[in-house]
């Protein structure tokens, strides 16, 4: 069954005029709010892409972010390239290696798939800060301002738009319905002809590639990395718990989830730092025990919202 | 060569002394996702907590820490019984990633009351200091302190497992839950005691790690990656596999950081667990799936 993709081209269209005028009229300080909200759209309906529709759960999710940020750092500084080229070549870098990684680890199932993700997070940490002569280890990289923060904002929110709008596209197609079958029951899945490997394998490919973007645009945004900053553990949770309050795998899930909880981050949270963490672990834990489905499935579920799509 | 030896018998004998805490943690790391299936991500974080409690009774009343490992022990039990009988109970049997980030969840909030507690700041229980000398191998007191009792609670966890009744109903439902409650034996409470046992555990080590090391509120993060790893080394599940995994890790780590830099040596637990994963996914000891 196919919607018509009208109203979604002209809602598409709307949110990218949106982000133009945004981008334009907004003073510094909301840009950079702005900037967090986008990079928190784009991380979880990264994250979302893989985990949300294979069940896969991928926690060391953050390992693309941290390598958009450091090859599109060292393409801009040892390579000289401008910003678009150093973030193609981000984006680039972040699909080789979920290609890489992808064919290692999506052969583990369930908690080990997860383990492995955060042990390949973690080392993937630990060699940017001991390769020294390359990443200048622990004490990072500087950048020379080549993208304003208005740039970096629009970079971003481009990038979250075009993550949602390739949610849609997989979730209505027949690749999605296989991504499905296969967080269902991978082995039933594979009985009826779907090729589990290779679908798995694209879909962490495609997850991958917002995520190197925003590793790239947040390092314009910040002019300047280190290994702590730039693969904290805690970003892949938030990736994840942004999902999850919304709803994984549905298309605007992640979307719902990182709009409330960065605006609460950005203008409620920031004022108490000192128990920021500890209301986050609260938050966590709420989630998983009363709405582990999230919030939109459970609003479609009750009717207050449309279905998306029935299988 | 001949007289390099005792170098390396000096770093081999340090890495198995800190190996003896990793399998400390690790085997309760594992016990706990034997019987219920949760990879218990919180687990530095109850090490950490159990840190603390030896240094408030070594502040407060002068206990020696290693007179104090009964009462973090018993602290960290219950602390555990409290936490699986509120929280982890109601994700049994949901999908992994509820469990995983339910533990998550449970660690920042214990890391954030902790560094509310008692700051950020780097703490250390100073009671046991200098070191023996054993033919030209150094021996730190507390290290050597740490490695024999870590020894002694794993080994007497092991005998418990292996020989006692309720040892063995452990060991039933961790190897096929529904058979085991269909020979009446109460998986719920089961989960609930290897849950409580494993947090002891973790506490236990938090109590050595004071002893000879230095701690702050996130060091429980450190050793929860490397239990990780450990148990992926030993085998998913199994008890022993996670002692030998512990040892085995403490002198890889102990060699890296003699032939390569201190930075390597972090990396050392992540790369042989991807390793592992990839060509012995059973692990050490085998049968685990």
């Amino acid at each position: 069954m196919k919607e018509s993709r009208l109203p979604v081209a002209l809602a598409s269209l709307a949110v990218l005029a949106a982000l133009f005028a945004y981008a334009a009229l907004a003073s510094p300080y909301l840009i950079a709010a702005g900037f967090t909200i986008v990079l928190f759209v784009t991380l979880s309906a990264s994250w979302n892409l893989v985990s949300g529709y294979t069940g896969y759960v991928s926690f060391g999710h953050v390992v693309f972010f941290g390598i958009g940020a450091y090859t599109a750092s060292l393409l801009a500084t040892k390579g000289g390239l401008g910003w678009p080229a150093a973030t193609l070549g981000a984006a680039s870098a972040a699909a080789v290696l979920a290609l890489v990684l992808g064919s290692i680890t999506l052969r583990l199932k369930g908690a080990y798939f997860a383990i492995a993700m955060l042990g390949a997070s973690e080392a993937v940490r630990v060699a940017a800060s001991t390769w020294e002569s390359l990443t200048g280890g622990g004490s990072g990289i500087t950048l020379p301002n080549i993208l304003s923060p208005r740039g970096a904002f629009l970079l971003l929110g481009i990038t979250a738009l075009g993550t949602i709008v390739l949610t849609y596209v997989v979730a209505q197609s027949r690749f999605g319905l296989h991504l499905l079958a296969i967080r269902e029951d991978e082995t039933g899945a594979e009985a009826m002809g779907v090729a589990a490997t290779r679908a798995k394998t694209a879909a962490f490919v495609l997850s991958a590639v917002p995520a190197g973007i925003a590793g790239a645009a947040n390092a314009w945004h910040i002019n300047y990395i280190d290994p702590e900053s730039t693969f904290p553990m805690l970003l892949t949770i938030q990736m994840i718990v942004m999902t999850m309050l919304g709803g994984g795998g549905t298309v605007l899930g992640p979307v719902v989830g990182a709009l409330l909880l960065g605006l609460a981050g950005e203008f409620l949270w920031a004022r108490f730092p000192f128990v920021h963490l500890g209301l986050y672990g609260l938050l966590i834990v709420g989630i998983v025990i009363f709405i582990p489905e999230g919030l939109l499935p459970r609003l479609m579920a009750r009717g207050i919202l449309p279905r998306t799509r029935r299988l | 060569m001949l007289e390099f030896l005792p170098v390396y018998l000096q770093v081999i004998v340090g890495g198995l002394l800190l190996g003896a805490l990793y399998a400390l943690i690790a085997s309760g790391l594992n016990l706990i996702f034997g019987v219920l299936r949760v990879i218990n991500i919180c687990h530095g974080e109850l090490m950490m907590l159990g840190a603390y409690a030896a240094f408030g009774l070594f502040a407060l009343w002068n206990v020696h820490p290693l007179l104090s490992i009964p009462v973090t022990f018993a602290l960290l039990f219950l602390l555990g019984i409290l936490i699986e009988k509120t929280l982890v109970e109601r994700v049994a049997g949901a999908p992994e990633l509820s469990s995983l980030l339910l533990t998550f969840g449970i660690g920042i909030i214990l890391t954030s009351a902790a560094m509310n507690a008692f700051k950020a700041d780097f703490r250390s229980v100073p009671a046991l200091t200098g070191s023996i000398l054993l033919w030209e191998i150094a021996l730190p007191r507390a290290r050597l302190a740490s490695f024999v009792t870590a020894l002694v609670i794993t080994g007497g966890a092991y005998l418990f497992l292996k020989r006692t009744r309720a040892g063995k109903a452990i060991r039933a439902a961790s190897q096929n839950a529904l058979v085991a409650e269909t020979c009446g034996i109460d998986v719920a409470r089961v989960r609930l005691f290897a849950y409580g046992l494993g947090a002891g555990m973790a506490g236990a080590a938090g109590n050595l790690i004071a002893l000879s090391y230095s701690f702050n509120p996130e060091v429980g993060h450190v050793f929860n990656l490397k239990a990780f790893a450990i148990i992926v080394l030993g085998g998913m599940g199994n008890f022993a596999g996670a002692f030998w995994g512990g040892l085995l890790l403490g002198v890889v780590e102990g060699l890296t950081g003699y032939f390569a830099t201190a930075q390597v040596v972090d990396a050392v637990a992540y790369l042989l667990m991807l390793l592992f994963l990839l060509f012995r996914p059973s692990g050490l000891m085998g049968a685990a799936k």
